[in-house]
């Protein structure tokens, strides 16, 4: 049974000071952390924040213009190979041969990670039944739709059973069904020992998967921790969104009535600040009316991790 | 090495499953081959075609009467197909392109011929033919000397050839005078003229077969020629992947698997040197098949499409260390290909172009591969054709290391995106 809350000693990836640059663009800005070994850890970013670029260097695709990666102990740099063999990437893009079909492309790939031709037979009748893709293994993965191609794909990733198994938001552009069949391998996985490196920009995958995440953005760690050591930053203050007719400056003198109130993001239009809400959302909306300005929306976060994103960030995800 | 062995077994599955595009390069020089078949004939004894003359004759006399009528007998009507025609006619279907010469015989031809003046046969030819004008300018030239000589040897003869003509009785005490003097003057000449002091014996290469052995015959050229040519391109398909699995993310899925990146590219030639032996095979068995070409030696053959496809892969390996998206593969590929091939004699024989494109064509894969064909075709012994395989070969290992080198830098650098 996947225990959520379940967290191991040893670590599987400690990361120190790592720094990454592109045309002198910081896409990975002076970043350390640890992840340890059995744990689903996951990089929460919007498009841009680094986790990618951070995926890659872990796993050798790229090479850091300072800071160290350890994996299981073993200095990344000096030892990519042997890493390579206890790593199992899964990439945002579909990566494998559309013209093989599903068995033909896990054997390929299997047989390219060192696994035995007996086991990988074995492997992966299990992994096509628990993909329910057991009976259409010959046919070319042209002919399968993008949810069974996503599956396939994250199975690729599986298939030689890696200690760590790093996910490239691995769940974009899928139905519901195939989603959770993703989840529930992905939990396997983890039972089984697999330490996951996942990275989305879905709050809810995070929420949902991981045991510890870490809050990207511009490159840099935010925030790091679990669900609820990341829900406490936000405290018992709820985020506000409040969208109408109003200029900066009317949106600054407002609030400014307000000391309890932090501005996370104010521009043209729309305001979003971290308030108790249930004590002082009247006095506020009040406030907006006796200036004479309309209001089109209000909406209220209770501390989640999205009110922690907004609060960290001072934008939604989505933006 | 087992990389290596997966990833060729990969590749070839990719290609058993779509195999159409080099089949139809495989098939490209066989349809090539068929075509100039048909053209320039399969014998190796070939024949020229007959030069169509168009005749007119103005003067409708005694002497243009015999003159057309030597140039249609004999030997001669094997080479000329002679019509005599009006003029106007005459110019029509030269303008038509109908006939390669038009050859208008003058009035007054007999009477200038008798009174020995200067008589001018006028020959039009086709501007629009290269070789069967000239031809036909020569056999209408020489018709002309040996006439003019005929006249100067039987001089008297002639006149009084003219006098019973211009008299018009034929008595039969001056026709055997005639004959007499004919019969002395020929006993004269046959003194001089037989038996002849050089003679011409004809022979033709072809019955030395046994020994020299057999001569190239059109498919015999043109098959291994266009070969070579379609070989590049069908390396190319396979190099090409190497920009697909770019596009598509799997060579950089395979750069986190424990692959080196030099296993990936040697699959690549490797695979690309396999289907080229394969396709090869094929061609010579069809070579044999449809155009009844022997080959020579087996082991031999073997050896030459081994070499040669180590050297085509290399070299299409090392011009993708310089290439980054299909679109530069589609246009530097193919221009490579096309000018090494002309001027390699996939297109033009070697032997056409002059010294110094000769020196040139040296250079190019195409010359040495159907070089090594065409010298096991005619039974060329191994002492000959060793340097020219170990040639290939040599060039094959460089071309292929270097690219292997050069290609892998220039993937290091794609997979970062």
């Amino acid at each position: 049974m996947f225990q959520k809350t379940s967290r191991r000693k040893a670590e599987m990836i400690k990361i120190e000071h790592l720094t990454k640059t592109f045309n002198s663009i910081k896409a990975v800005d002076d970043i350390s952390l640890e992840i340890e070994k059995g744990e689903i850890f996951g990089f929460l970013g919007p498009n841009g924040a680094g986790k990618t670029t951070t995926i890659s260097m872990i796993s050798g695709l790229l090479k850091p213009d300072s800071g160290k990666i350890h994996v299981d102990s073993m200095d990344l740099e000096s030892n990519l190979r042997k890493i390579k063999k206890i790593m199992g990437v899964v990439p945002q893009d579909m990566a494998f041969y559309e013209e093989l079909s599903a068995k033909e492309n896990l054997l390929f790939w299997g047989r390219l990670q060192g696994v035995s031709r007996k086991n990988l037979e074995e492997r992966i009748q299990s992994y096509l039944e628990a993909t329910g893709l057991l009976g259409r293994e010959k046919e070319p993965l042209k002919k399968y739709s993008g949810g069974m191609k996503r599956r396939i794909n994250l199975v690729i990733g599986l298939i030689h059973q890696p200690k760590l198994l790093l996910l490239d938001e691995p769940t974009i552009g899928i139905d519901v069904q195939t989603k959770l069949n993703i989840f529930k391998l992905i939990k396997e996985a983890s039972s089984r020992g697999t330490t996951i490196l996942y990275t989305t920009h879905n709050l809810m995958e995070a929420e949902e998967l991981c045991h510890r995440i870490a809050i990207m953005d511009n490159g840099k760690i935010l925030a790091l921790g679990t669900l609820e050591e990341l829900i406490q930053i936000v405290g018992e203050k709820d985020i506000i969104i409040i969208s109408g007719r109003f200029s900066v400056d009317q949106g600054r003198k407002i609030t400014s009535l307000f000391k309890e109130a932090t501005v996370l993001s104010l521009k043209e239009g729309k305001i979003i600040l971290s308030l108790e809400a249930s004590k002082k959302m009247p006095l506020l909306l009040e406030e907006f009316f006796r200036q004479g300005i309309s209001i089109n929306d209000v909406s209220i976060k209770q501390p989640n991790l999205e009110s922690v994103f907004l609060k960290l960030t001072g934008k939604e995800l989505r933006e | 090495m087992n990389n290596i062995f997966h990833l060729i077994q990969k590749d070839f599955k990719r290609k058993w499953k779509n195999p159409v595009v080099i089949l139809g390069f495989l098939l490209i020089p066989v349809v090539f081959t068929i075509i100039f078949g048909i053209v320039f004939g399969s014998s190796e004894e070939q024949t020229l075609p007959q030069v169509p003359i168009l005749a007119v004759d103005k003067d409708k006399s005694f002497l243009t009467q015999f003159f057309l009528t030597a140039l249609n007998q004999g030997e001669l009507k094997k080479l000329v197909s002679l019509k005599v025609v009006e003029e106007e006619e005459g110019r029509r279907l030269l303008d038509k392109g109908k006939a390669s010469a038009l050859m208008i015989m003058p009035e007054n031809f007999t009477e200038d011929v008798w009174n020995h003046r200067s008589a001018e046969i006028l020959l039009l030819k086709n501007p629009a033919e290269q070789f069967l004008p000239q031809i036909a300018e020569e056999i209408v030239d020489t018709a002309s000397l040996l006439f003019s000589a005929l006249f100067s040897v039987f001089n008297n003869e002639v006149s009084l050839i003219q006098a019973f003509m211009e008299k018009g009785e034929f008595l039969d005490r001056d026709i055997s005078t005639l004959s007499i003097q004919i019969k002395n003057r020929l006993e004269g000449i046959a003194k001089f003229v037989f038996p002849p002091v050089i003679s011409l014996k004809q022979e033709t290469l072809s019955k030395k077969k046994e020994e020299a052995g057999p001569s190239l015959t059109v498919q015999g050229y043109i098959l291994p020629a266009m070969a070579i040519m379609f070989l590049l391109f069908i390396c190319n398909i396979v190099f090409e992947d190497i920009l697909r699995e770019k596009e598509t993310g799997t060579l950089r899925r395979m750069s986190v698997s424990p692959l080196k990146l030099s296993e990936f590219i040697w699959s690549k030639t490797i695979t690309s040197a396999l289907i080229g032996m394969i396709c090869t095979f094929v061609l010579v068995v069809l070579g044999i098949v449809l155009f009844s070409i022997q080959w020579g030696d087996l082991f031999i053959v073997f050896l030459i499409v081994l070499c040669l496809n180590i050297m085509l892969a290399g070299f299409i390996s090392l011009i993708y260390s310089f290439i980054h998206t299909e679109r530069q593969a589609g246009a530097a590929l193919s221009s490579v290909i096309i000018v090494m091939s002309m001027l390699g004699g996939s297109m033009i024989p070697v032997e056409n172009f002059p010294p110094l494109v000769q020196q040139i064509s040296k250079i190019t894969l195409n010359y040495w591969g159907l070089k090594a064909f065409h010298k096991a075709i005619q039974r060329a012994p191994f002492q000959e054709m060793a340097p020219i395989l170990v040639g290939m070969l040599a060039a094959g290992i460089v071309f292929s290391v270097a690219g292997s080198f050069f290609l892998k830098s220039n993937l290091r650098k794609g997979l970062i995106r």
